[in-house]
């Protein structure tokens, strides 16, 4: 059954199930959690879900656009800080100190004072659903941003200046417990102890909390519709003129310009979608995780996303969702040493080592990961047989002055 | 067809030099001068301090940015693991010298050998690692894409310094052998440590010896052809894998006593130094130019002060400090990447 | 050397008409890499609908004076004008978008993509779908994108390319000079840079395509331009041929005087000695 599957997959053309297939899965997926109880397995259902879209998000800038990206927890960090800065007490003095409330849950809006009345909750507290839309848009501005300064770069001084932001990023927010570079004297992190408690999810029209901790079923509804409006977005793209474009980008910078494809647009979009995702799933783990603290963001992280893609197979949605989903759920139970944060990664744990032979061993025996799309495979295994054809059409694209 | 015009134009010979080609080429050194003479004015004496900590720091970073240069000049690509070879040097030294039983007490001349005893066995030790990783990591991909070997890089990385961490889940302290905060003396009224000397007495000769190697032996000789051209290299008769190697090796031996001195140095320990060590280094040797022996040791100083004026929580007014420093480094780091990649002394690589 | 006449005959017999303003006019260019000058001041015009061949032995600074003109190299000296407009130096997806479109010696098809999706990338800069358009799919896209697939398997009949859903590396060395034509036509070009276009077809291919780049300039109103080392195509189909030589320009005119022309000759056989 699997060679079967394997072999469906493997074809070139067959890079998505057919129809019923998906609605089938989707189904599925709904009823998960009846299946999956209550406890550590749906937590673990749930974060998986978040690192899905992650793992989406990268694979639009590395799978599809070909980018190189090793800093991509950057954007994951600035979607938990909109949702730290959007839905906490972290500034206490807006409004007088009776904070900005739009459509935020009742806990997140009254709290009972000692002589019984009710008073407003400092800080801003916005609706999830609005706030995880205003962090996908900060985000894909910091993409733009973070991703510009790249555009001339190739292979692994990209590789190096997209982790130099990765690290550079977090470390501001650290630093910034007293305005920005010195300048003011806003709080916009709590340094290392991190925005806690955030907002929990509350639908728009209702003042009351979507889950509990005993029932944690609707948070993984939210994810899970999250994860197919990404999968979606994610499908219609990559099937239009721009996906092309991407695809034609990463194979052949050259011919592409000269077939019209503007190079600047078409990666900085690259880089704007894919760290809007980076954001939009990291808010919805800084409310889920109920705390947003600069732990949670390292070097480590980016590796875990870009595995996900590589070992799912680069380029290919399900792939890579199927590589999501795996190491997530390898990092969390795979391993004697059970990872207990919630805080996803946890980069003093034993799981960095055994990840990093994982890395090694898929590298070397199959780069093209497990469900490539069959673009991939092909890019790949090219070098093996045709390793010199392959690099003088890679010194062609040297030759020319292609300007960005 | 005017005939006059071919020759005239031919005859010219290459355009003269533009004015923004001069500007370019001297920007970034007078960027850095004009940064740290800006720094001078505002504070003399704590900018002397600094530079004096700056360049004794700077040759440890001299010392690990040498073994990314030497690698990317011959195989181009950056060894990722690089800094936790640097690691597991600091690591060996450290454990030696606990196995010898030597610490702050033992005689001078006991501890001035095993100092060198130390520092043989770490470097060999690092540099028989990073050959490891050249073999494990890197041959078996030579002719993937370049994602490929980045990629076993990071895991090798993340395997070392897993290693690293059931070696020593927690920071260890190296013993104080040099005596490293003593005054030998003082200039200009900053004082020269015991640390200080004694990292400029270590790296000096290495690097000595280093570029003796590289510029006059027949092995080195080897090493910049197929840092050249390895097919044409191969042609010569030379062999390549043999040559990769060794290079390799010698960044490793680099590494190995960059550890050792940074262990003395800095007192402490840690499984993950490398990570942001590396990174630092990095930074260096692409200040430098990257695949230039000169570069790296150039950079790795030029780093090192930029990494003590940070430090030191003032630069001009801005309140700076070691938790902004890493942030300043990289940031230095993508300046040089985007605005100048082939840095002070490179020429323009296929990446820049 | 002369320069070519107003009218000239087609494959068919027929009359081209190439009055007027010329659709590339390019004035003394050059291009210097460090000490070497690959085009040394090479003036170049290309009339309407006519198709004009650049020969010259190898390294003559043919295909560097392809790139001068398309974007990928920034001249050191001269100017480009394109059907009025100045396009020297600008960026290569400018210039496509102005309106010239080009092929490689060494193709540079996109490998993993299918014929119609390489076909599909080349019309880029006439599809106007915007990125919302796209995540949304309007009615505007859905149906741009309908034409976008239909028009592209039109080209691909056009060139005489059958496996449409074919990979491109996986595609026949004769198929694959063919898909870069139609991934050039795609972009509705007034200018087509074919560079060495019928290398390593047989006889019966290389008739073809004559008929096909006449076709192209008699019925859409096209201009080619043309580098070939194949003189039987050459001879045949240019009704202006230019002579480059070590960069520079060394004869021009119509085959016949092209042909006979000492210096030309010697060129050639020059380098063969």
């Amino acid at each position: 059954m699997l060679a079967t599957a394997r072999t469906r997959f493997d074809s070139v053309t067959a890079t998505l199930p057919p129809p019923a297939w998906m609605i089938g899965g989707l189904i599925l997926a709904i009823l998960f959690p009846y299946i999956a109880g209550t406890g550590s397995l749906l937590d673990a259902s749930i974060q998986t879900l978040a690192y899905v879209i992650m793992a989406l998000g990268l694979n639009i800038v590395v799978g599809f656009a070909g980018l190189l990206d090793l800093g991509y927890v950057a954007f994951y960090a600035i979607g938990a800080f909109v949702i730290g800065w959007f839905g906490s007490q972290q500034f206490p003095d807006i409004n007088g100190g009776k904070g900005i409330h739009i459509l935020s849950s009742d806990r997140a809006t009254f709290q009972l004072k000692l002589n019984g009345t009710h008073a407003e909750i400092p800080g801003i507290h916005i609706n999830f659903f609005i706030v995880i839309f205003i962090a996908m848009a900060i985000t894909a501005v910091w993409g733009i941003l973070l991703g510009a300064p790249t555009l001339r770069l190739r292979g692994d001084y990209l590789a190096i200046v997209t982790l130099a932001f990765g690290e550079i990023v977090p470390r501001i927010f650290e630093n910034s417990t007293s305005g920005l570079f010195g300048i003011g004297t806003t709080d916009f992190s709590n340094g290392r102890q991190g925005i806690t408690p955030v907002d929990t999810i509350n639908l728009p029209w209702s003042k009351d909390l979507v889950y509990t901790d005993l029932n944690l079923k609707p948070a993984y509804w939210v994810a899970l519709a999250m994860v197919v409006f990404t999968i979606f977005v994610n499908r219609r793209l990559r099937d239009s003129r721009l996906g092309r474009a991407w695809i034609a980008v990463r194979e052949d910078e050259v011919a592409a310009a000269s077939m019209g494809v503007n190079l600047v647009r078409t990666k900085l979009w690259a880089y704007a979608i894919g760290a809007a995702f980076g954001g939009f799933a990291g808010a919805f783990l800084g409310s889920y995780n109920n705390t947003v603290n600069v732990d949670q963001f390292e070097f480590g992280f980016s590796v875990f996303v870009l595995s996900m893609i590589i070992i799912g197979g680069m380029g290919n949605i399900w792939g890579v969702i199927v590589g999501a989903v795996a190491l997530s759920m390898l990092n969390r139970y795979g391993l004697p040493e059970l990872n207990q944060l919630p805080i996803g990664f946890d980069p003093t744990s034993v799981s960095y080592g055994v990840f990093g032979f994982f890395l090694l061993i898929m590298m070397v025996l199959r780069p093209e990961g497990l469900l490539p799309s069959g673009r991939r495979k092909l890019e790949l295994h090219e070098g093996e047989t045709e390793g010199e054809d392959a690099a003088a059409v890679g010194d062609m694209s040297q030759m020319y002055e292609v300007r960005q | 067809m005017e005939a006059a015009s071919i020759t005239e134009t031919a005859s010219a010979g290459p355009p003269a030099r533009k004015l923004s080609d001069v500007i370019n080429a001297y920007a970034l050194p007078m960027l850095l001068v004009l940064a740290l003479v800006a720094q001078f004015v505002h504070s003399p004496h704590d900018t002397l301090d600094d530079v004096k900590t700056g360049l004794s720091n700077g040759t440890i970073w001299a010392l690990i940015a040498l073994g990314y240069t030497l690698v990317y000049g011959i195989v181009e690509l950056i060894n990722f693991a690089h800094g936790e070879v640097f690691m597991i040097g600091s690591f060996v030294s450290v454990s030696l010298w606990a196995t010898f039983g030597v610490d702050e007490g033992t005689s001078m001349p006991l501890m001035i050998g095993s100092i060198v005893v130390v520092l043989a066995l770490a470097m060999l030790a690092s540099g028989t690692l990073n050959v490891l990783i050249e073999r494990v990591a890197y041959r078996p991909l030579r002719n993937a894409p370049k994602l490929a070997p980045l990629i076993t890089a990071i895991g090798m990385s993340f395997i070392l310094q897993n290693v690293g961490l059931l070696w020593r889940p927690t920071p260890d302290s190296a013993p104080d052998l040099i005596g490293s905060q003593k005054n030998y003396f003082t200039v200009f009224n900053v004082g020269i440590e015991h640390s200080d000397v004694f990292a400029v007495v270590v790296t000096v000769p290495l690097l000595i010896a280093l570029l003796w190697f590289v510029g006059s032996t027949r092995y080195g000789k080897a090493m910049r052809a197929t840092a050249q051209d390895p097919d044409a290299a191969r042609l010569m008769g030379i062999d390549v894998d043999r040559t990769i190697q060794l290079t390799f090796l010698l960044g490793g031996l680099m590494a190995g006593a960059a550890g050792l001195i940074y262990a003395l140095y800095n007192g402490t320990i840690r499984f993950n130094q490398g990570f942001t060590a590396g990174l630092i280094a990095f930074t260096a040797a692409v200040m430098g130019g990257i695949g230039n022996l000169k570069g790296a040791v150039i950079g790795g100083l030029i780093i090192g002060v930029i990494q003590a004026i940070s430090d030191s929580g003032d630069y001009l007014g801005l309140p700076l400090g070691p938790q902004w420093t890493p942030a300043v480094v990289f940031g230095v780091l993508i300046l040089v990447m985007v605005f100048r990649p082939q840095g002070l002394f490179g020429e323009e690589t296929r990446e820049g | 050397m002369s320069e070519m006449g107003e009218t000239t005959t087609n494959l068919d017999g027929n009359t081209v008409d190439h009055s007027g303003p010329p659709v590339l006019d390019a004035t003394g260019v050059s291009k210097v890499f460090g000490g070497l000058v690959a085009v040394n001041d090479v003036n170049f015009v290309v009339p309407r609908k006519s198709i004009v061949s650049l020969i010259g032995p190898n390294g003559a600074g043919k295909t560097t004076f392809f790139n001068c003109l398309t974007g990928l190299y920034r001249p050191t000296t001269g100017r480009v004008i394109f059907e009025g407009k100045d396009i020297t130096a600008k960026r290569a997806d400018i210039v496509t978008a102005a309106g010239v479109a080009r092929t490689f010696q060494n193709i540079k098809l996109f490998k993993t993509m299918t014929a119609t999706e390489n076909v599909q990338v080349g019309m880029h800069p006439r599809l106007r779908s915007r990125v919302t358009g796209m995540v949304l799919r309007t009615p505007f896209v859905r149906r741009e994108e309908k034409q976008a697939k239909e028009r592209a398997r039109e080209l691909l009949d056009f060139v005489g390319l059958k496996r449409k859903d074919e990979l491109a590396m996986n595609l026949p060395y004769g198929d694959q000079r063919r898909l870069e034509i139609a991934r050039a036509l795609a972009s509705e070009p007034k200018l087509l840079l074919l560079d060495e276009p019928t290398a390593g077809m047989n006889a019966a291919e290389s008739e073809e395509l004559r008929r096909l780049m006449d076709r192209l300039r008699t019925e859409q109103d096209m201009s080619i331009l043309l580098i070939e080392h194949d003189m039987k195509v050459v001879m045949n189909v240019s009704d202006h041929i230019t002579v480059l030589d070590h960069g520079e320009k060394i004869a021009e005119g119509s085959p016949q005087e092209v042909r006979a022309n000492p210096k030309v000759i010697e060129a050639y056989l020059g380098s063969q000695a």
